[in-house]
């Protein structure tokens, strides 16, 4: 039999933490105080590791049959090597738990990933159910909000102009979808934008940088597929979707994690929108008999315009890449000249609108 | 530490976030084992499954109540109705009442849940009587320019510290707010000069617009002075609370203090806010970790209480823990 062992006991009644000497027998060990009488007794079937010293060779050891008394033991780590396997379950019940683990961690994963892929469709499904009235109630909110910010630029025939524009392109939509109303607002953005309810807002930035009408064509023929398949609106339900998909699969009470995978996911979802609608866009110019060759000087534009403030990688950014959508463009001109989109005195009554 | 982050956030991902409250417990365990006093370790004993049964309570009894009256107040004002306004400011206090009465609950949990030696620790007072003072102080701040501040500050602490137990004594808590003015009102001073500045940059920087200047390098010239100037001040400001508060403890013939500097808080504030917003909140386990290997180091203790007096702890422990502050926001994070 081994020598006693110097150790130290607290009992878990009181904070007190008591020298005392620890016999190991075969059948567990006996803790004795300094006085020799015994305090405890642990059976080794009873006995928990519990870490070890940091600063000397010794051990920490629990009881399961008294779970609050700790008891520290020197020079001793054979006690430990000498448990038996601590709660080891049999070999048949770990395979059967750490399969059922795996099988839980790709369930996880497929219904992930099945929502990341089914959230467009579903978004989809749930945009029918809203009522094109409440959609053009949103729309216009939206646009008149806008407005009061951004400020409206104004010209009768200039609007006209726009109007007639915007009639001839939406004839190549389906009639449910032709009521389109565009504007045109006070900002130096080179863009447009399509809201919910069939509202365009055209920024002045485009209009002054174009150099003809036929741009400005090419980016409502855009706009108006974008409102023709519902894009808009359809942003708006799968944006609460994606808000919801993104703290549940982070988990993240602050949001940072899940603002960041919300940005990824739904710029994701946002250029497959775009793809379609240049597609879509393209279709409608051609309907119009308008040349897509302004829609492609359009895009170069952009992509000059991303190359001097700093490139921003392709899946984070909203958009298709600027340049393969130029050459899109450019490949679908007509083989012959087309007449511009506009006369020019109608382009240059949209022109001035804003004063240019 | 950095190991069990990632393994917790592919676990996270792939069992839609539910892991999250046992990842949680792995880290405290982690954390709490590396605290060391009189050559024995803390332990923390809390499970993932208490922390997820307090987390879908609350979920169900206060944030589905507590969103759907924000969602009503909500559709009130876009109806132009002035009741929406009046909804909303009591909905904010109501709010404000729930995280601080939640982050006493949550310490509550955490004490009950930490042993050392075999003994318990344990939180009295009342959860409700703590959110109260918190909103009282909240609503007295703006009407005192923010001087009610340290005063507040030290008010909390000294309720959360008097009903702070281990085993079944508490610790006592004289630390008074007073020497702590000089400090805050240097941080108050530079705040409000730094302030004026921003309107005066922002006014002269729109002047320089119009005039078609660039002013970038000037604006990030503006941003970094004022910047050091908000920043200094205020972790002045810290350290001397934290020495306060240190000094006016105590617990069964033990009192404690701290060497807290400046500098060290700032290091300790930048590294971790680097840590936390550039591993996108993934690696806030090592920030937490950094911030108790801080406070090992700069506590001391003066004085060994007669441990043999101290009893178990016999409180009621709480069967469910922090569903209040997990639910309402992350500040109980770790």
């Amino acid at each position: 039999m081994r020598a006693d062992r110097p150790g130290r006991f607290s009992d878990g009644r009181t904070a007190e933490s008591r020298p005392v000497m620890v016999r190991v027998l075969s059948t567990g060990l006996e803790i004795r105080g300094g006085d020799g009488l015994l305090v405890a007794v642990w059976r080794t079937e009873d006995l928990l590791p519990d870490g070890e010293l940091a600063d000397r060779p010794g051990v920490r050891l629990r009881c399961t049959a008294e779970p609050d008394a700790r008891l520290v033991v020197e020079d001793a780590y054979f006690i430990v090597e000498s448990l038996p396997e601590i709660a080891a379950a049999p070999a048949a019940t770990r395979r059967r738990r750490a399969s059922a683990l795996a099988v839980a961690l790709l369930l996880g994963l497929g219904i992930v990933l099945g929502l990341v892929a089914g959230l467009p469709q579903a978004a989809r499904l749930a945009v029918e159910l809203v009522p094109v009235e409440t959609e053009r109630a949103w729309g216009r909110g939206m646009a008149e909000t806008l407005q009061d910010q951004i400020g409206l630029c104004r010209g009768v025939e200039g609007q006209a102009a726009l109007d007639g524009l915007v009639k001839r392109l939406a004839a190549g939509l389906v009639p449910a979808r032709r009521q389109v109303r565009a504007r045109v607002l006070d900002g130096a953005a080179v863009n447009a934008l399509a809201l919910p309810g069939g509202e365009i807002v055209v920024f002045r930035g485009l209009i002054t940088q174009a150099e003809g009408p036929d741009e400005l064509a090419g980016v409502l023929a855009h706009e108006l597929t974008h409102e023709a398949e519902r894009h808009p609106t359809d942003a708006l339900v799968r944006g609460l979707g994606v808000g919801a998909l993104a703290t549940l699969i982070t988990g993240d009470a602050s949001g940072v994690l899940a603002g960041a995978a919300a940005l990824a996911l739904s710029a994701r979802y946002t250029r497959d929108d775009e793809t379609a609608a240049d597609r879509g866009g393209l279709a409608l110019l051609a309907q119009a008999g308008i040349d897509s060759g302004g829609l492609a000087a359009f895009f170069r534009r952009v992509e000059a315009a991303e190359a001097a403030g700093g490139h921003v990688p392709a899946w984070l950014d909203s958009h298709p890449e600027a340049a393969s959508r130029a050459a899109a463009a450019q490949a679908a001109r007509p083989a012959h000249r087309l007449p511009p989109a506009l006369r020019d005195e109608e382009w240059r009554a949209i022109k001035s609108m804003c004063g240019a | 530490m950095i190991i069990t982050s990632l393994v917790n956030l592919a676990l996270s991902v792939l069992t839609l976030s539910l892991w999250r409250f046992w990842g949680r417990t792995r880290v405290r365990r982690l954390l709490w084992r590396g605290v060391e006093a009189w050559g024995d370790p803390v332990d923390y004993v809390g499970t993932g499954k208490e922390l997820f049964i307090g987390f879908l309570v609350v979920l169900a009894l206060v944030y589905m109540p507590l969103a759907a009256l924000y969602g009503w107040a909500n559709l009130m004002l876009s109806h132009d109705d002035p009741r929406g306004g009046l909804l909303i400011g009591g909905l904010y206090l109501v709010t404000v009442f729930l995280i601080h009465a939640g982050l006493y609950r949550a310490r509550r949990y955490q004490l009950s849940r930490t042993v050392w030696r075999g003994i318990r620790g344990g939180q009295g007072g009342l959860a409700w009587r703590y959110g109260l003072m918190a909103v009282a102080i909240w609503l007295l701040f703006p009407l005192t320019l923010g001087w009610i501040w340290p005063w507040g500050e030290m008010a909390l602490a000294r309720y959360k510290l008097r009903h702070t137990r281990f085993g079944d004594r508490a610790f006592s808590c004289e630390a008074t707010a007073g020497g702590l003015y000089r400090r805050f009102a240097v941080a108050w001073l530079c705040g409000a000069g730094c302030g004026a500045m921003v309107v005066l940059g922002a006014l002269s920087m729109t002047a320089a617009w119009a005039s078609g200047v660039d002013m970038r390098a000037m604006l990030v010239a503006l941003s970094v002075v004022s910047l050091l100037i908000m920043v200094l001040p205020w972790a002045w400001y810290r350290a001397g609370f934290y020495r306060r508060l240190a000094a006016g403890t105590g617990y069964v013939g033990a009192s404690f203090a701290v060497d807290i500097r400046t500098w060290g808080v700032l290091r300790l504030y930048f590294g971790n806010l680097v840590i936390t917003v550039f591993s996108l909140g993934v690696l806030r386990p090592w920030a937490a970790l950094r911030l108790f290997r801080y406070a090992c180091a700069v506590i001391s203790v003066s004085g060994e209480p007669d441990f043999a007096a101290i009893a178990q702890n016999s409180d009621a422990r709480p069967g469910s823990g922090e569903g209040l502050i997990s639910v309402l926001d992350g500040a109980g994070e770790f």
